[in-house]
């Protein structure tokens, strides 16, 4: 029951989309509308996994934790059919255009490693490869660190001539990832070392 | 006793941060999709199904082949609900909601630099005949975003105004300058902009008094819309859009290139001549394609064409290398 009332809130804002495209409520060029809300939507979930474990510690909820890979699924999943739009509409799914676009365009490129950072943490999502990998497992899943600030560099090469919103988001990816950063320099063998 | 206020201290922290972030979810949805959903893509449709029978209007512009390609019209709601007029806003939705208090009139429009006959001028002075009986003619609008609209222009040859100020030999550019309103332009306001304001755009004289270039005074037989740059702008119609200024206050001629705007921000990006050429890709969008967005959802996939299309009466003006033109 609470499992399907966390994906139903995940799962919300595509539905909402979904049917604000099906009602032509999306605007004049409901493909853009759909390419930015997906991407916007991603970002706000990657934010959300990696706030998770500051909001269980905080509010001694471990329940939070359970949840996780959930958020990150539909992160996934967010950040698959924005690149999926991309491809069908502003590509018109031209797949060599795909790669020379990649090659071409530092945002896309950009963009496109975030994608398969996430596509490597999704496959290795199940309970099967958790316990395959062991210890690796949670180093490799603090890759979600990287696919967030390759999201936020993304986000910022987007940038015209307006920075408000990119410059807003990426300061809070930039906020957890330099907190990250901190933790594991304060952790990490060699201060302890100085330390001792 | 200590763990007792514990507990009840993280259920207190449990519903603050549930209720926290279900009400940042639900601001930011309500923030991000609110003013969408209220604006339905139909709304305006409707009536204007007059004006789009009003391209009729068009054979009398036919001697410059207004529409190459089909004379189907981008419907007017698309076109003026989804603008770029950066004075009020980056979105496409903000020139239209954003407007409201952007005074049309009165307008001038000062003439200076190398010219005989220098001078400000009313709006209507230019116009020079009831806003009604101006030449109707449909171009393909093509915006350095890749995308592009078919839309009726009413106004006359730039050249005609051009002409009547008398510019000097000497005269080897015409510069546009934007009026600067930021207590009506909120864009303008904008501490999220690194624009420089007023906007500022330049032809050639060549460019400028030929036979396509459009002093505008309206769209759709509609004179009072703000999004689309009017009381008054320019339409070049073989150029990115950028390139067709807005709310023109003051034309100027001179003996050295201009600044224009968008050069100036990112000059690796925007040429100061930015003809449309679909092989010369832009540093963010591919050119060699288009999205033509006809309205209500209607969005097709087209190529894109040399100076949009309008090469065979402007290609003469661009010898040698393209790349020079860019």
């Amino acid at each position: 029951m609470k499992r399907a009332l966390i994906h139903a809130a995940l799962a919300s804002p595509a539905v909402l989309l979904a049917l604000a495209w099906q009602y032509g409520q999306l605007g004049v060029d409901p493909e853009k509308t759909l390419i930015w809300e997906t991407g916007i939507w991603t970002f706000n979930l990657l934010i959300l996994v990696v706030l998770m474990p500051r909001i269980a510690r905080w509010a001694d909820w471990p329940a939070v934790i359970g949840c996780r890979r959930a958020v990150g699924l539909w992160a996934f999943a967010y950040a698959t059919t924005h690149l999926g739009f991309f491809v069908i509409f502003l590509l018109g799914w031209d797949m060599a255009r795909l790669g020379s676009e990649i090659v071409d365009r530092p945002y896309i490129l950009v963009g496109f490693n975030a994608w398969l950072v996430l596509v490597l943490m999704a496959a290795t999502s199940t309970r099967g490869w958790v316990r395959r990998l062991g210890k690796r497992w949670k180093r490799l899943h603090g890759l979600i660190y990287a696919a967030l600030a390759l999201a936020a560099v993304h986000y910022l090469l987007m940038i015209r001539s307006d920075w408000g919103w990119p410059v807003a988001y990426a300061s809070i990816a930039l906020l957890l990832v330099g907190l990250r950063v901190l933790k594991r320099r304060r952790f990490s063998p060699a201060t302890a070392d100085r330390a001792a | 006793m200590a763990r007792v206020t514990d507990r009840s201290s993280y259920t207190r922290r449990r519903m603050l941060a549930g209720t926290l972030g279900l009400s940042l979810l639900g601001g930011f949805a309500a923030l991000r999709y609110g003013r969408r959903f209220t604006a339905r893509a139909g709304d305006a449709a409707s009536p204007d199904a007059d004006s789009l029978l009003s391209g009729g209007t068009a054979d009398k512009a036919d001697a410059v082949e207004t529409d190459p390609v089909s004379r189907r019209l981008t419907l007017k709601h698309a076109a003026t609900h989804y603008n770029n007029a950066y004075e009020f806003g980056w979105d496409k939705t903000d020139p239209v909601r954003r407007s409201g208090s952007f005074r049309l009139e009165p307008w001038a429009v000062t003439f200076d630099g190398l010219c005989r006959r220098p001078g400000t001028f009313d709006v209507d002075d230019l116009m020079g005949m009831p806003f009604s009986q101006l030449e109707e003619r449909v171009y393909d609008f093509r915006c350095v975003e890749a995308w592009s609209m078919v839309i009726p222009y009413n106004g006359r040859p730039l050249r005609e105004l051009i002409e009547a100020v008398e510019p000097m030999t000497s005269a080897r550019y015409v510069a546009f300058t934007s009026v600067l309103r930021p207590e009506e332009m909120p864009g303008q306001a904008s501490p999220f902009s690194s624009l420089d304001w007023p906007y500022v755009e330049a032809l050639t004289i060549e460019e400028a008094v030929h036979p396509l270039s459009f002093a505008t005074f309206g769209v759709y037989g509609d004179q009072n819309l703000p999004q689309n740059g009017m009381p008054f702008r320019i339409t070049v119609p073989w150029k990115y859009g950028f390139k067709s200024a807005k709310f023109i206050v003051r034309i100027t001629f001179t003996e050295e290139r201009p600044a224009a705007t968008w050069h100036l921000e990112a000059p690796g990006e925007y040429g100061w001549y930015s003809n449309v050429y679909p092989s010369i890709s832009h540093p963010r969008w591919s050119q060699a394609t288009e999205r033509r967005i006809w309205g209500e959802g209607d969005i097709e996939r087209i190529p894109s064409r040399p100076y949009n299309g309008y090469g065979d009466h402007v290609a003469h003006l661009y010898p040698g290398s393209k790349q020079q033109y860019r």
